[in-house]
């Protein structure tokens, strides 16, 4: 259990500014998630919580102690690496109990600890096996078995699961959101994946260039987002961005597509739509928010649209259909069993309750 | 290789095109090699054969027995103190610069994995004793020994006092280290540019990864960084101590074998029993017996590493 | 990654009062470090530059007791001597000899190199001899040479300097350009025999241009073994054929050393080296270590 803070915190990877201005809170105990594209900074930031890198500037600080100046080793935090980083002349067991056998432990000691982990793993069959006769689940396993052993206050991941294949990543995924649940420890977690984000996080700090995009729980980065780049980050597929007009009166908004079709927008608590009402704005509305059963027809902001398919990707539990609106193409989801055809004129129930407004000036929703 | 190529032009129906295409296949990879096998062939195995013939004679500056002697001259060998003593020299030597090569070579490897200002520059500057004559680097040792006005005495007496000047290259006391710190000045750079490739090759999160969890330096260098440059240690021990094992030009420029037969090396020996003594025969059964010697260490070597003849 | 740029790892100097024990710890160490190179620089180029520094002393200079650290001017005397004595004939054989069996050996050992990277002729047998041709130590092989030498009347003579380094050479050719073909994808050859050329314009039109960075390395090291070589020549050649290592040694008499001479000539055969090397720095470990490490 350890308390993250990170304060104004700027770091350089040669010449180039890769972290600009962060700060932070990442609270006790909590499964936080670095998530964010290529670049942004997430890597460099969490190499810096564990000490592998230099600070430009700021602090970072672990239970309100200033860790800047303090080596990797006397951190007390553990670290798992993308290539696993086992050591290859040693067996499993020598691989965990590496860092107690560093720091002196006795010899009963590390052999307990060492099962014990193993046992939460399921490793003890391998415990004499060497890295290169383990298959890349397993060597994952002993990768957090060697980070778990030693009781550290924080657990570093970097990115542990992009060198698995897709099935395997989906298994190591719940088996890393179980250990986080049986030893309750503060974790902080890199990825590019926002599937992995939102399914293993507490908390989700989204990461764009260097600085925070948004941070919260995954249901507040998909319901909603602060900016186009965080809708159009998480949520697969991705989210539909419209060019509308807002028009209408203040107090009932609703946005223009093109000359014949308008839909109501319902008007979100102080108005603050009444400003923008005249400008051209982006409607921001998820392909699973636009439905073809007639089910929830009658709730208050479903609209109504009439659309023409060109374009059908069925996926055997779902079918996405793809039509054009006001210039762009639009992706929407339906049930598997309501397959349509190219060229079908569909009646798609759109829920105006979860679509977003977004300046395309500022990028921001409104 | 591939099967499927059309030579250009060939008008023959498509069976016969394939024949004559392996055919031609089979023609270049051999032609290929002739060059070499041939140069090879005559150069080092026909001579070595020819070598083993005349070991078997009796020919020396006076008179050229080329009757069959048998075993006459490997019996005179195997009595003749000096060759066995030179044997001993050499090895001796081997053991003490290699030892002495490799522990230099590994720290200064250390010294320069992680970055520095200029590293390029003073790695290259560093590699230069190693590509210069070995005749230049025993004659600018040579020069340096010399004890009159040679700046090696100079310098040892400014550290301490001495009554008389040391002759560095005839004084029986000092003339091993006088040689043996020419030959480790010339091939410590050697070791280090294959270490330091080697290092540089560790897998870093390895490195980090035991620095999270609490090793210290050496620790990590002893069971994490060692095992992962093992192999790249073999073929260094290897490969130096053949080249050891035939010093000749440095010992012969700083001490001709001298004084006496002190440093006389098993290359120096032979080449005095062959070019000065002109006994051709007995040097050829020398030359032969050092020739087995090598290849079964090299054999022994090689499958110890793990690859076998 | 770590101390790349020490300049901006500032630290929070004002945060906490004072200046962090582990930056001072890291400047520290570099400066230790830097001060290591200096002694090791100094340690290795030290015989060099007085070996140098000789061939420009005057002979009080040379002889003189305290030895001369920095000599007063460049005296030439040496060199001009060399000039003028003929004695640089022997750089220039050295360069003959050396110039020509590099290329002999580059061609022979690519052409045999190809055969064993891409046909696998011959298997693990071919390719274990040809490299156990060159851990034989020479002098175990030029004994035998000479006698075959005298039989066939090349002793002195540069073709049987040429042969002979050419000879020891390929080997290790064949070893470096083999790892430089297998680097080349196999893709491209097989392109080019699809579209019609047969296996010799294949080897000359794809696969040399390809690998002419490592054909350069190689004969750099190659001609730097040929060139640096004192064994081979000695016993192979006589008065025709005088490479400078053999005519430096000429120099050490049982009576009186010409130092001068013997410094002066091993200036001009170090030389040429030394430019090959600086030129060539990226090959360097490469081609020292035989293809062990790639760079």
């Amino acid at each position: 259990m350890a308390h993250l803070s990170i304060n104004g915190l700027h770091m350089y990877y040669g010449d180039a500014h890769a972290v600009r201005g962060v700060d932070l809170e990442v609270p006790d105990d909590q499964f936080t998630v670095f998530v964010g594209p290529s670049g942004c900074g997430k890597s460099t930031m969490l190499r810096a919580i564990a000490g592998l890198e230099d600070i430009g500037a700021g602090t970072i600080a672990i239970d309100g102690e200033v860790m800047n100046d303090i080596r990797p080793r006397d951190r007390n935090v553990a670290m798992v690496f993308q290539n696993y980083a086992l050591y290859p002349y040693m067996n499993v067991f020598d691989n965990i109990g590496f860092g107690l056998r560093a720091r002196k432990f006795d010899k009963q000691e590390i052999g307990r600890r060492v099962h014990e982990a193993a046992q939460m793993l399921g490793l003890e069959d391998y415990l004499d096996r060497m890295p290169r006769q383990l298959s890349g689940g397993q060597r994952q396993r002993v990768a957090i078995g060697r980070a778990i052993v030693r009781n550290a206050r924080l657990f570093l991941f970097d990115e542990p699961l992009s060198n698995l294949d897709a099935q395997l990543r989906d298994d190591m995924r719940a088996e890393i959101k179980r250990l986080h649940q049986e030893i309750r420890q503060t974790m902080v977690y890199v990825t590019h994946d926002q599937i992995e984000a939102m399914t293993l996080g507490d908390r989700i700090v989204l990461l764009r260039d260097g600085l925070v995009e948004q941070e919260g729980t995954p249901f507040e980065l998909y319901d909603q987002p602060a900016t186009k780049f965080v809708a159009s980050f998480i949520g697969s597929p991705r989210m539909n961005f419209i060019p509308v007009e807002l028009v209408g009166d203040p107090g009932a908004p609703a946005v223009r597509f093109d000359a014949d079709t308008q839909l109501a927008l319902p008007s979100p608590g102080g108005g603050r739509y009444d400003a923008h009402i005249g400008r051209e704005l982006l409607l921001g509305v998820r392909p699973e928010h636009m439905r073809h059963t007639r089910e929830d027809g009658t709730r208050p902001g479903v609209e109504v649209l009439t659309v023409l398919v060109d374009l059908v990707q069925p996926t055997g539990s779902r079918v996405y259909a793809s039509f054009a609106l006001a210039g762009t193409e639009v992706m929407a989801e339906l049930e598997a069993r309501d397959v349509p055809s190219v060229g079908d004129r569909l009646e798609m129930l759109v829920d105006m309750n979860r679509a977003i407004l977004i300046d395309p000036d500022t990028e921001r929703t409104l | 290789m591939t099967t499927r190529d059309t030579a250009a032009g060939s008008a023959a129906p498509p069976g016969w095109g394939r024949r004559l295409e392996l055919l031609a296949d089979r023609k270049f990879r051999y032609l290929l090699i002739v060059p070499t096998v041939f140069l090879l062939l005559s150069v080092t195995v026909f001579p070595a054969i020819y070598t083993l013939i005349v070991s078997f004679q009796d020919i020396t500056l006076m008179a050229e027995d080329r009757s069959f002697h048998g075993l006459m001259n490997y019996q005179r060998l195997l009595e003749d103190s000096r060759f066995w003593w030179s044997l001993v020299h050499t090895v001796g030597f081997l053991l003490a610069a290699l030892a002495l090569q490799f522990v230099l070579g590994l720290l200064m490897a250390l010294l320069f994995v992680e970055w520095m200002p200029g590293r390029q520059v003073f790695i290259t500057l560093l590699v230069l004793p190693t590509v210069i004559s070995p005749i230049v680097a025993g004659s600018a040792w040579r020069i340096m020994y010399e004890h009159q006005y040679g700046p090696i005495s100079q310098i040892i007496g400014w550290l301490a006092e001495l009554d008389n000047p040391v002759l560095w290259t005839a004084d029986p006391t000092f003339v091993y280290p006088a040689i043996l710190l020419a030959e480790v000045w010339q091939w410590t750079p050697f070791m280090f540019l294959l270490l330091l490739a080697a290092l540089v090759n560790v897998d870093k999160s390895q490195v980090e990864s035991a620095e999270i969890d609490g090793s210290t330096y050496w620790r990590t260098f002893w069971y994490i960084v060692f095992p992962a440059i093992r192999p790249v240690v073999a073929v260094a021990l290897l490969i130096r101590s053949l080249d050891l094992f035939r010093v000749f030009d440095k010992v012969w420029i700083l001490t001709q074998g001298g004084p006496g037969t002190m440093t006389e090396l098993i290359s120096i020996y032979i080449y005095k029993v062959g070019f000065q003594q002109f006994q051709t025969s007995y040097a050829a059964a020398m030359t032969f017996v050092v020739i087995i010697l090598l290849t079964a260490v090299v054999v022994l070597a090689l499958r110890r590493m793990g690859v076998s003849p | 990654m770590s101390g790349t740029t020490p300049s901006r790892a500032a630290g929070p100097a004002g945060f906490a009062g004072r200046k962090p024990w582990w930056q001072r710890d890291r400047t520290r160490r570099m400066a230790g470090r830097l001060i290591a190179v200096a002694f090791l620089l100094l340690f290795f180029l030290f015989p060099i530059y007085w070996l140098f520094v000789i061939s420009i002393k005057t002979p009080d200079e040379i002889y003189s007791s305290p030895p001369v650290w920095i000599p007063d001017g460049f005296h030439l005397d040496a060199y001009i001597a060399l000039f003028e004595d003929g004695d640089v004939q022997a750089i220039w054989n050295s360069l003959l000899v050396a110039s020509v069996s590099t290329v002999l050996a580059l061609l022979f050992g690519t052409m045999c190199a190809y055969s064993l990277a891409r046909y696998r002729t011959g298997g693990i047998h071919l390719g274990l001899w040809i490299i156990s041709q060159r851990m034989i130590p020479p002098i175990a092989i030029v004994f035998p040479v000479f006698l075959l030498y005298v039989m066939v009347g090349w002793v002195d003579t540069y073709r049987g300097l040429i042969v002979l380094y050419t000879t020891f050479n390929v080997p290790y050719v064949i070893w470096m350009m083999r790892g430089y073909i297998l680097d080349i994808p196999l893709e491209l050859e097989q392109s080019a025999l699809v579209d019609g050329c047969n296996h010799w314009q294949v080897f000359v039109k794809v696969v040399f241009p390809m690998v002419r960075s490592g054909l350069f390395a190689t004969a750099v090291f190659t001609f730097i073994f040929a060139w640096n070589d004192f064994v081979f020549a000695l016993i192979v050649t006589r008065d025709a054929v005088t490479t400078f290592p053999v005519q430096i040694t000429h120099y050490f008499g049982a009576q009186s050393t010409f130092w001068s001479k013997i410094s002066a000539m091993s200036v001009l055969g170090t030389l040429p080296v030394m430019i090959a090397v600086g030129l060539l720095q990226r090959f360097l470990v490469r081609g020292m270590t035989m293809g062990a490490i790639k760079g």
